[in-house]
């Protein structure tokens, strides 16, 4: 694909770390009340920013998934992350090992993506792609209410077999105290790189793969050699639950099953227009982005403001940066056709 | 210059007088070069658009015929030469200060507003004609601004309340609509959406919604595509009378050469993004060049 | 039988260009404001008034605004929470500081406040369209309503983070803001304010400016091509569409609850009046007052039936049964009617217009 891009895109990013801490730097000296600064203390923010950004990552995956085969944009994916988080813990409560009750939550996940696909789905193709959205803001609303219903609203514990206390590594003589790491973030990381590896496999050398590529490029063409577009689009739902799942147990994980992770999934909008919503690679870089953006954004401008900047930094960063580039950072430029 | 005629028959021509006498250059381009990236879509063309004439731009397909309308009206920017518009170089410019310069255009897939209807997607095409007030000109250095945002205020007002000029106007032109209307035989349809009609019918909606900008140059992009020969009788009607009775100059791609052959007075010819030819119908018809471009053989 | 437009004969353009062109439909909705605005107050119970009539409304006003950004003008927008939080603030903030100024200049104030704060949050719709404009809204939504928690000068420093909308007169006397008004009078107010600006929107799509919006909206690049300049288009349809929904705000603080604090404009709020939009019908003046009217009356709809039903059903179950039944009605109108509850209307009008005859 546009490998070039992605590179150019890693380079960039990897090379404004220095430029963004030496910024900080200066700004801190102007305001040594409010900032307080030092290289080994940004780069632990960068690295714990750098693991959040994979989570987010991995919300953006199942949006991008999505919208790359059916052009619907998933407001319900925050929606199935919960639920699947939610389901998962009503089988660990039943007494199953966490193993099989992440697979019984997956079944469930492709029973749900086969009934929106059945029922909603169906009956609205070749709708206007507003009418879609709103469709699944109704997703949205019965799922957050269903799995309420049935697991209760409290908040859940998720407990995976991984230890909440922080890793200390690379102690040494830059990082006196270790770098510190959290293992629930450091997993998640691994887990997202690995379910990232494997959709690209999936995408690129299955026959399947082939499908939901053709599928994506036009519905049309694709229905006309006889690809099955509802059996696709049933795949690609289920795909993006399972998706769905993984960063719903990571989340879980690290907060604690609860209602909020519906709206953190909202964090992986800034995460799509960044990396644009047809590009997985553009989701990871996007995530990762993000993610130190907003954990450097709030540690060390934050203060200026007050605090509590995580809950729109995101999207400032994310709208400023289209002003520059409309078309994300992997799309191609644009030309407009009439 | 002035002396080129055209040979069309007359009977073809429908009324049109054999011999006609065209005015100075309204649009000259010089030199035209734009790319993509990578991609050549056109090489140093050059070509000139006289007045009241009706040029035709034809080529097989992804010859840059419809880049170079882009180009005359402002929506792409080539990366060389110039284009000379009533004897102005033209700066670079978005394709509204070219509406405003009496450049209008119809598209190769038809681009109608599709939630409104034919009557509302004419007075659309007024909308530069409109204005409910004018500022007077006092000619004193930053008055005159002022006073056109005041202007300009009031205006907006007179629309929110829809009284008084804003009705007064939206009559007035009303009635010069209902003039195109008649002028293209569109009453039955005047407050249909224009999503429910044929396609036919939606081409001449178009066409209809560039003539209420009352353009000095028109740029038509495949009118006739896809229409039957009836459909495509009635818009070269059509085309010729607007030439006739407006004296609108008009440049227009078209894939069927009949047609061309008969209602235009010159023609360019493009392939690959270069000009291949230029002239009289008669001329590019028996042009080596051209006939091997249709025909596919060797370069 | 009675809805005829036979015989009607329009001599004029003028008469052709009327907002009710059918005599039918003149009669029809001088009758109905009439009603309103003459007997509802008289005859409608304090409740009716306070919890459907007056939010009813509010929400006509708000969705009367996005309508004209997203119905009209084509720009999706999810930040409609913030503008309101805007209009609510700003209106707050001129009335606390100016307390001898007509309520109905501060609402004008801070109506053009939230307009200005539109046209800002507006500016990347010159760059980006879609899904990417929408998410760009939310930045709109998340920073305005952070802004109003964050600064306390915003509340005047009131500990809680609650403004409580101080009492204002019109016509002289009149009490028409803050809980101690009676709701008679703040619904006869919201009326004709709310119809007043129903009126002047209605007026600017059928004009010059509305018909702009919509070129952008169906096609922007042949509404370039034919004169129209985007930016002017867009940011008008932002300035005008945060006016609205700024007032509606301002009206939401000062008569509807009284006192109100910014998380009473989350996101939520935002899809709460896109919803009914979507649902009324998108480019409707109708459709807003339509989508909001089932809006309001849903969620009262499915507190009563379980209570008439009988069942015994927690208050969370409740909760949570609403969400589910929502969300359901939503996707099952979108199937049914993609076009609103406007498009109903205007199907029914037809059919009424041939029955009882087929032909």
């Amino acid at each position: 694909m546009n490998l070039k891009h992605l590179a150019i895109g890693v380079v960039c990013s990897l090379g404004s770390i220095p430029v963004v801490g030496l910024l900080l730097q200066q700004l801190a000296e102007a305001a040594p009340n409010d900032i307080f600064f030092g290289w080994d203390f940004y780069i632990e923010v960068v690295v714990t920013g750098l693991l959040q950004g994979v989570m987010y990552a991995l919300v953006a995956l199942g949006f991008v998934l999505i919208f790359k085969a059916s052009a619907i944009f998933n407001f319900a994916q925050g929606a199935m992350v919960l639920f699947a988080a939610l389901a998962m813990v009503g089988f660990i409560e039943m007494g199953l090992h966490w193993t099989l009750a992440f697979l019984l939550a997956a079944v469930v996940m492709i029973i749900v993506a086969i009934l929106i696909e059945r029922v909603v789905l169906r009956p609205m193709v070749n709708q206007e792609p507003i009418i879609l959205f709103m469709a699944t803001i109704g997703i949205f609303f019965v799922l957050d209410g269903l799995g309420q219903t049935i697991w209760g609203s409290n908040v859940k514990a998720l407990d995976i077999g991984i230890s909440q206390t922080p890793w200390f590594v690379l102690q040494g003589e830059f990082f006196p105290g270790g770098l510190r790491l959290i293992p629930t973030e450091v997993v998640a990381a691994v887990v997202g790189a690995l379910t990232v590896t494997l959709l690209a496999v999936l995408f690129q050398y299955t026959k399947v793969g082939r499908a939901l590529r053709a599928v994506a490029d036009d519905h049309q063409a694709a229905l006309s050699v006889g690809i099955p577009l509802k059996f696709i689009w049933a795949i690609v739902w289920s795909v993006a639950g399972i998706v769905g799942l993984v960063a719903g147990v990571m989340w879980g994980t690290s907060l604690g099953v609860q209602f909020s992770l519906s709206l953190i999934a909202l964090k992986a909008l800034p995460v799509l227009i960044l990396g644009g919503f047809t590009s997985i690679p553009g989701a990871i870089v996007g995530g990762l982005i993000v993610g130190v953006g907003e954990q450097v954004g709030e540690v060390f401008i934050g203060p200026l403001f007050g605090g509590a900047i995580q809950d729109w930094f995101a999207y400032m960063l994310a709208m400023i940066f289209l002003l520059f580039r409309p078309q994300g950072l992997f799309g191609e430029r644009i030309i407009e056709r009439v | 210059m002035n002396d080129i005629s055209s040979q069309i028959p007359a009977e073809a021509a429908g009324t049109r007088q054999p011999e006609r006498r065209f005015g100075e250059p309204l649009l000259t381009v010089e030199n035209i070069s734009l790319s993509f990236g990578g991609l050549q879509a056109l090489t140093d063309i050059s070509f000139d658009i006289l007045e009241q004439e009706i040029r035709a731009i034809i080529g097989p397909n992804g010859a840059g015929k419809t880049s170079m309308l882009n180009v005359i009206n402002g929506f792409y920017h080539p990366q060389k030469g110039t284009i000379t518009y009533k004897g102005n170089i033209r700066r670079t410019m978005r394709p509204h200060m070219a509406a405003a310069q009496g450049i209008a255009r119809t598209f190769q897939n038809v681009a109608l507003f599709k939630g409104m209807s034919t009557l509302d997607n004419i007075m659309t095409g007024r909308l530069l004609k409109m204005h409910n007030l004018r500022a007077p000109e006092t000619g004193v250095f930053g008055l005159d601004q002022v006073l056109r945002w005041g202007a300009g205020a009031l205006d907006f007002v007179t629309q929110c309340l829809y009284w008084g000029p804003n009705e007064k106007e939206e009559t007035r032109q009303r009635a010069y609509c209902e003039e195109i209307v008649d002028f293209l035989e569109i009453q039955a349809i005047r407050k249909t959406p224009v999503g429910r009609l044929p396609y036919g019918l939606q081409k001449r909606v178009e066409l209809a919604r560039a003539l209420a900008m009352e353009p000095e140059l028109l740029l038509l992009d495949e009118p006739m595509a896809g229409m039957n020969v009836e459909e495509k009788e009635d818009m070269s009607r059509f085309i010729l009378d607007v030439n006739e009775e407006f004296g609108t100059t008009v440049a227009l791609i078209e894939h069927d050469m009949g047609v061309v052959m008969d209602i235009s007075d010159r023609v360019v010819v493009l392939d690959y993004g270069r000009k291949l030819a230029d002239g009289r119908p008669d001329e590019v018809r028996s042009d080596r060049g051209v006939i091997d471009a249709y025909l596919g053989v060797a370069h | 039988m009675f809805y005829r437009e036979a015989g009607q004969f329009k001599t004029s353009y003028a008469a052709d260009q009327a907002i009710y062109p059918i005599r039918q439909d003149k009669i029809g909705i001088l009758i109905l404001f009439g009603f309103s605005l003459l007997a509802i107050p008289f005859i409608a119970p304090i409740y009716w008034l306070n919890s459907i009539l007056i939010p009813f409304l509010i929400f006509s006003l708000a969705a009367l605004g996005l309508n004209i950004l997203t119905g009209y003008c084509g720009q999706l927008s999810l930040g409609t929470g913030g503008f309101m939080a805007c209009g609510a603030f700003f209106s707050y903030k001129l009335a606390t500081a100016m307390p001898d100024t007509n309520i109905l200049i501060v609402f004008l104030l801070a109506g053009l406040g939230t307009a200005l704060v539109g046209v800002l949050f507006g500016l990347p719709s010159l760059r980006i369209k879609g899904f990417y404009l929408a998410v760009a809204t939310l930045a709109a939504q998340f920073f305005l309503i952070w802004m109003f928690n964050k600064f306390s000068w915003w509340t005047n420093h009131s500990p809680s983070g609650v403004i409580s909308a101080p009492p204002r007169a019109v016509f002289g006397d009149i009490d028409v803001t803050s809980a101690s008004a009676s709701p008679e009078a703040k619904y006869v107010f919201l009326l004709l304010l709310v119809s007043f600006l129903a009126l002047i929107a209605k007026n600017m799509v059928r004009s010059r400016i509305g018909r702009s919006w919509m070129a952008i909206r169906d096609m922007d690049i042949a509404a370039e091509i034919i004169g129209i300049r985007p930016m002017l288009a867009k940011l008008s349809a932002f300035a005008v569409s945060s006016f609205f929904i700024g007032v509606s705000g301002a009206l939401w603080a000062f008569t509807y609850s009284g006192s109100v604090e910014a998380l009473a404009f989350e996101i939520n709020r935002s899809f709460e009046v896109l919803f009914m939009i979507i649902i009324g019908g998108l480019g409707a003046i109708m459709g807003s007052f339509l989508g909001a009217a089932f809006i309001v009356l849903l969620p009262i709809a499915l507190d009563t039936i379980p209570l008439l039903l009988g069942l015994p059903l927690s208050v969370e179950t409740v909760a949570h049964l609403r969400l589910i039944i929502f969300g359901a009605l939503i996707i099952f109108f979108l199937i049914v009617e993609p076009h609103g509850l406007a498009r109903l209307w205007q199907i029914g009008k037809e059919k009424l217009r041939l029955w009882p005859f087929p032909y």
